[in-house]
């Protein structure tokens, strides 16, 4: 650019410059940088939206973006196709309700889980990255915290995705928008709650087990079979006229918690042993907030100790 | 600092200033512990240290603000590219988008990796993992940084460039650095102050101009084999200069006060046809404060 051409003299454009300038390699070298810096909060925020892009593969590889897409549109499938029922037959009311329709691809969201939440805490603890983001302004819990609101919200986008097609589509085939709205509005706090459940339970295991594949059938075997294993109970429980051990084994999955507490709010799940009476009830509110909340210490520990 | 069974530092009270701090001591000896704690990672059993002003138990999150770590491990995630990875920490150390990306390109041609900056971390070699870990140390242009082992792993020609950046951070970019390595003879080439640690405890700490100019002794070299040297040592001492043999060289003993050394030294090798190669100071090396097992606390 300041480059002069060869036929120039190099003084005749700079006729005050001492020595003749023959040609510049532009080496700029080390710039310091005084402008401004972000403070925590929107530092915290960049990490949130990095690794909730991430959960669903973008900035990452081709490859990874596969899996949560593929499960994305399988949960999306029946969705689509209830709707187009609902309009093509003329019927008065939803195939499923919200509710139900989120236990129904109960597999699909808990595979979502368990697959995405490796990315979100395996990968820096296993490659020690960890390391450089805890000698950074976040502190190991805001780090810990961020991941795990990532996650959560990764998983809620992954449940409310049917939902939203399932209500837009409702209202476009003129079912009765109060009802509806209702319905969903039923839906939506057992939706966080799961969304979170299933955040900490995957996050924990993903942060203990480091190798993806463990991480994954571990988390598999705690949300999913736990929970097939635990419906086989109720049944037999409800079979011996016992439903109260029923009721007892559902605390114990993060499905049967949020079936269990949908049928109490009468969100159209069917649950062979719902909770009875309020104590029950009360058991299940607090049982899901403990299995949200008590996770998500044992994260926070566990990044205490990666700095270390 | 005390990790319940090991003792890792103990009595430990020392200064660092600008330029580049050498810290030096045997695997164990502390240094990576004594950087954790002064990153606020680690919590001291007792005492207290600050950073550039900060305490670094109340105000680690100030510290860790203006300072870039680069830890002696591996730490660098297989499946990104150097440049997102490097951008990423930019962005989680402060520095607005746009910045971060810049300063990430300009870190990253710096240290060496212009051309590889979009391949993934995973395909890196040990000399280019450790150029990406020094440029994501540098990326948000620290008030001060703390380099681990810079050169661990890499091959002899590697660690005279790793040294030289270390050097130019120093003295270039006017950060002041805390490089550890285990290996004395590289930090006298690039330290203006060395602290040696052993087994937890301060061995010495002074500029790294007083471990080198102690002994005011010359060193001599003659062309030829074993038979010059010693006849050149035996024609010196004639001369009246306590000398003796060190290498391939005639070790000259600080000579008394009111001799010319190097006029007699002249003189002796016209004398007797000796071709001289070279006369210097004999700076010894950091090793000898090793060797001379004192301790000057």
């Amino acid at each position: 650019m300041s480059e002069p051409s060869p036929t120039q003299h190099p003084t005749a454009q700079h006729p005050t410059a001492q020595q003749p300038v023959t040609g510049v390699i532009h080496d700029i070298g080390y710039r310091r940088y005084t402008g401004p810096r972000d403070g925590d909060a929107r530092i915290a925020f960049s990490l949130y939206v990095t690794a909730l892009k991430h959960a669903y593969g973008l900035g990452r590889s081709g490859r990874s973006k596969v899996l949560p897409f593929l499960l994305l549109g399988l949960t999306l499938l029946p969705a689509v196709i209830m709707v187009g029922v609902v309009a093509m037959f003329g019927f008065d009311e939803q195939v499923r309700t919200y509710a139900a329709y989120t236990n129904t691809v109960q597999v699909l969201v808990s595979i979502f889980a368990a697959s995405q939440a490796p990315t979100i805490f395996s990968r820096d603890l296993r490659s020690r990255s960890i390391v450089l983001y805890l000698a950074r302004p976040l502190s190991a819990r805001t780090s810990a915290l961020v991941r795990w609101a990532a996650l959560a919200t990764a998983c809620l986008i992954f449940i409310l995705a049917p939902q939203l097609v399932l209500y837009v589509g409702g209202l476009l085939s003129r079912l009765d928008a109060g009802d509806e709205t209702l319905s969903f509005l039923k839906a939506l706090p057992l939706d966080l709650l799961l969304a979170a459940m299933l955040a900490s339970i995957t996050g924990l295991i993903a942060s203990m087990a480091l190798r993806r594949g463990f991480a994954v059938v571990g988390s598999i075997l705690a949300v999913l079979v736990v929970s097939t294993a635990l419906s086989a109970v109720q049944a037999i429980a409800a079979e011996f006229d016992s439903p109260r051990t029923g009721e007892i084994s559902g605390l114990f999955s993060p499905w049967a918690l949020v079936n269990g507490l949908a049928s109490v709010m009468d969100a159209g799940v069917e649950v062979i042993t719902p909770p009875q009476g309020a104590v029950m009830v009360s058991a299940y509110v607090l049982a899901a907030l403990l299995m949200a909340a008590l996770p998500v210490l044992a994260l926070v520990a566990r990044f205490r100790k990666a700095g270390r | 600092m005390d990790f319940g069974r090991v003792v890792a530092l103990s009595d430990l009270t020392l200064q660092v200033g600008p330029g580049v701090t050498g810290l030096v001591g045997a695997n164990g000896a502390g240094k990576s512990t004594l950087i954790k704690i002064l990153l606020g990672l680690q919590a001291p059993t007792s005492g207290r240290a600050t950073v550039l002003g900060h305490d670094v138990a109340q105000d680690s999150a100030l510290v860790r603000r203006v300072v870039g770590y680069m830890p002696e491990h591996d730490c660098l995630p297989p499946d990104v590219s150097a440049s997102d990875f490097v951008v990423h920490l930019a962005r989680m150390s402060g520095l607005p988008v746009a910045v971060a990306r810049e300063r990430a390109a300009d870190i990253l041609r710096i240290v060496g990796l212009d051309e590889e900056r979009y391949r993934l971390l995973g395909t890196y070699s040990t000399g280019m993992k450790q150029r990406a870990k020094l440029a994501q140390a540098l990326v948000h242009d620290p008030e001060l940084v703390f380099l681990d082992e810079p050169t661990n792993g890499l091959d002899p020609a590697s660690r005279m460039d790793m040294l030289r950046l270390v050097r130019r951070i120093g003295t270039d970019f006017k950060i002041p650095v805390l490089v550890t390595s285990h290996l004395l003879g590289e930090l006298e080439k690039v330290s203006d102050h060395v602290v040696i640690l052993d087994a937890g405890t301060l061995l010495r700490s002074s500029a790294t101009s007083q471990f080198l100019d102690v002994s005011g002794a010359l060193l001599v070299e003659v062309l030829g084999g074993v038979a010059e040297r010693d006849l050149l040592g035996q024609e010196l001492a004639a001369a009246g200069l306590p000398c003796r043999p060190h290498h391939r060289t005639v070790r000259v003993d600080p000579p008394p006060k009111g001799v010319d050394v190097h006029r007699v030294v002249r003189d002796v090798v016209a004398d007797h046809g000796l071709g001289l190669v070279r006369i210097e100071p004999d700076h010894g090396h950091l090793e000898d404060v090793f060797t001379e097992g004192v301790p000057h606390v």
